[in-house]
């Protein structure tokens, strides 16, 4: 374990890139040790002073970050590696951790890169709407509340409902990738979340209709990375398996009626 | 058409099951009458071989299911993007572990189904190549890792299946069924290694 007394600068090996075409590459800060710390100070002690290790003048690097509490997930990133949330990760604890060696600072990868740590993650939000991961209660008068959840019920959407579209599952997942085009761990939860809605299991046809077309819940291959990695801690594995259940009999259901 | 994708995947795991794990079964415990000797294990041998329809049998209910099976698993296998090295984790390593026997059986299946049921002429023909192939230190090396490979296959794909078919969701329920997944897994490469070393010493 490192003496954080004995610890001078925080160092940052960032992968960087001008433009979403260029390149990317690596650049080295070194920053004067302050205690308690996470990743996004750091970055801003960065854009004060855009200074690389070795003395060059750079431009000062480019993220995301919005509620600075693990909420909203606009500043994931890979940190040494491991996907999570820059405002949730204290620098104090990462040199614990892994030593005085340079925190390594690289953006996701299942995202297209527009700068530097900055990702375009639309495509999460894509997702979220081919699933139909919302209640619909617009129309021509008003529907009234629903009747209430069990406390059950209410225990596991609660969990679902922590969910802030991070990104962190869909990075670690094996199968969403380039090659396929899965819907992810996160869009089916919501599924579940929805479904159980006093008003939106009113539409859950619609839902499960997406989950089980081209690049639906039939493309997770049980690696459980997903829920590994969850920030939230939230047990995605179990709400795939749910939503398997739910999908099946859906398919077999709509398949005998028919 | 749009859900073309989702039956077949569905398909995929259900023929796995029934009758492909089904039929490993059976083979393992028709075989195991090598324990009772060489005599036995001819007796079973041409007692199936005499079985009405067993041509349509094993074209239906084995070779059809496997090639099938197989085809969509390289596909499955080609649209996985491993990360085990990087994310450190038992599920994941099973994941890819899934992937990776998947090819060693399917070659181990060619070359078996080739050298005991399409090349030899006789039952004995049969007989005599297995017992060659498992006498000869290499081959049998081969053939331990292709039927370990084939059980981990087996035994860690009925895991999945009761996640797959929504039978166990919860996380105790998940556990459980690991558990004894795991142990299906070493019981049967015991039996199976078992019936190898038998048929390697006949």
């Amino acid at each position: 374990m490192v003496d954080l007394k004995n610890v001078k600068y925080i160092k940052l090996k960032i992968k960087r890139r001008d433009n979403p075409s260029s390149p990317s590459y690596w650049q080295e800060f070194h920053i004067p040790y302050r205690p308690n710390m996470n990743i996004v100070s750091a970055l801003m002690e960065i854009r004060k002073n855009p200074v690389t290790a070795d003395g060059q003048q750079v431009n000062p690097v480019v993220w995301e970050c919005n509620c600075l509490e693990e909420v909203c997930g606009a500043c994931t990133m890979l940190i040494n590696g491991v996907p999570r949330q820059a405002c949730a990760a204290l620098t104090d604890k990462l040199i614990e951790k892994y030593g005085d060696r340079p925190i390594q600072l690289e953006p996701l990868t299942k995202f297209p890169v527009i700068r530097d740590l900055m990702i375009d993650r639309s495509k999460m939000f894509d997702n979220l709407k081919r699933v139909h991961a919302w209640v619909r209660v617009d129309g021509s008068w008003a529907i009234g509340r629903g009747p209430r959840l069990s406390e059950k019920d209410q225990s596991i959407a609660y969990e679902i409902s922590h969910c802030m579209t991070c990104g962190c599952c869909l990075e670690a997942c094996p199968n969403y990738n380039s090659k396929s085009d899965f819907v992810g761990p996160n869009a089916i939860a919501q599924v579940r979340m929805f479904n159980m809605h006093a008003i939106g299991r009113t539409q859950a046809d619609e839902r499960l209709e997406a989950l089980t077309a081209k690049g639906g819940i039939q493309d997770c291959g049980n690696s459980q990375n997903c829920k590994q990695v969850c920030p939230k801690h939230i047990n995605l594995t179990a709400h795939i398996a749910a939503m398997n259940r739910q999908a099946n009999a859906y398919v077999l259901k709509n398949f005998l009626d028919k | 058409m749009s859900k073309l994708s989702f039956f077949i995947r569905r398909f995929h795991s259900l023929i796995a099951l029934i009758p492909i794990g089904l039929f490993i079964c059976v083979h393992f415990m028709l075989n195991s009458s090598i324990f009772l000797g060489n005599e036995a294990y001819m007796t079973m041998v041409n007692f199936m071989k005499s079985f009405p329809f067993i041509e349509l049998l094993e074209i239906g209910l084995i070779a059809i299911p496997i090639i099938f099976h197989g085809i969509y698993g390289i596909y499955i296998v080609y649209l996985a993007k491993n990360n085990v090295l990087k994310y450190k984790y038992y599920r994941n390593l099973a994941f890819y572990l899934q992937r990776f026997t998947s090819l060693i059986v399917l070659a181990f299946i060619i070359w078996h189904v080739y050298t005991l049921r399409i090349a030899p002429v006789s039952a004995e023909g049969t007989f005599a190549a297995l017992l060659s192939m498992l006498q000869n230190p290499l081959t049998f090396v081969l053939y331990v890792i292709g039927v370990v490979a084939t059980v981990y296959h087996f035994t860690n794909g009925l895991f999945t299946f009761c996640i797959t078919w929504g039978i166990c969701v919860g996380d105790r329920a998940q556990k459980i069924f690991a558990i004894c997944a795991t142990a299906l897994f070493i019981v049967i490469s015991i039996w199976a290694v078992g019936i190898l070393l038998a048929l390697a010493v006949a």
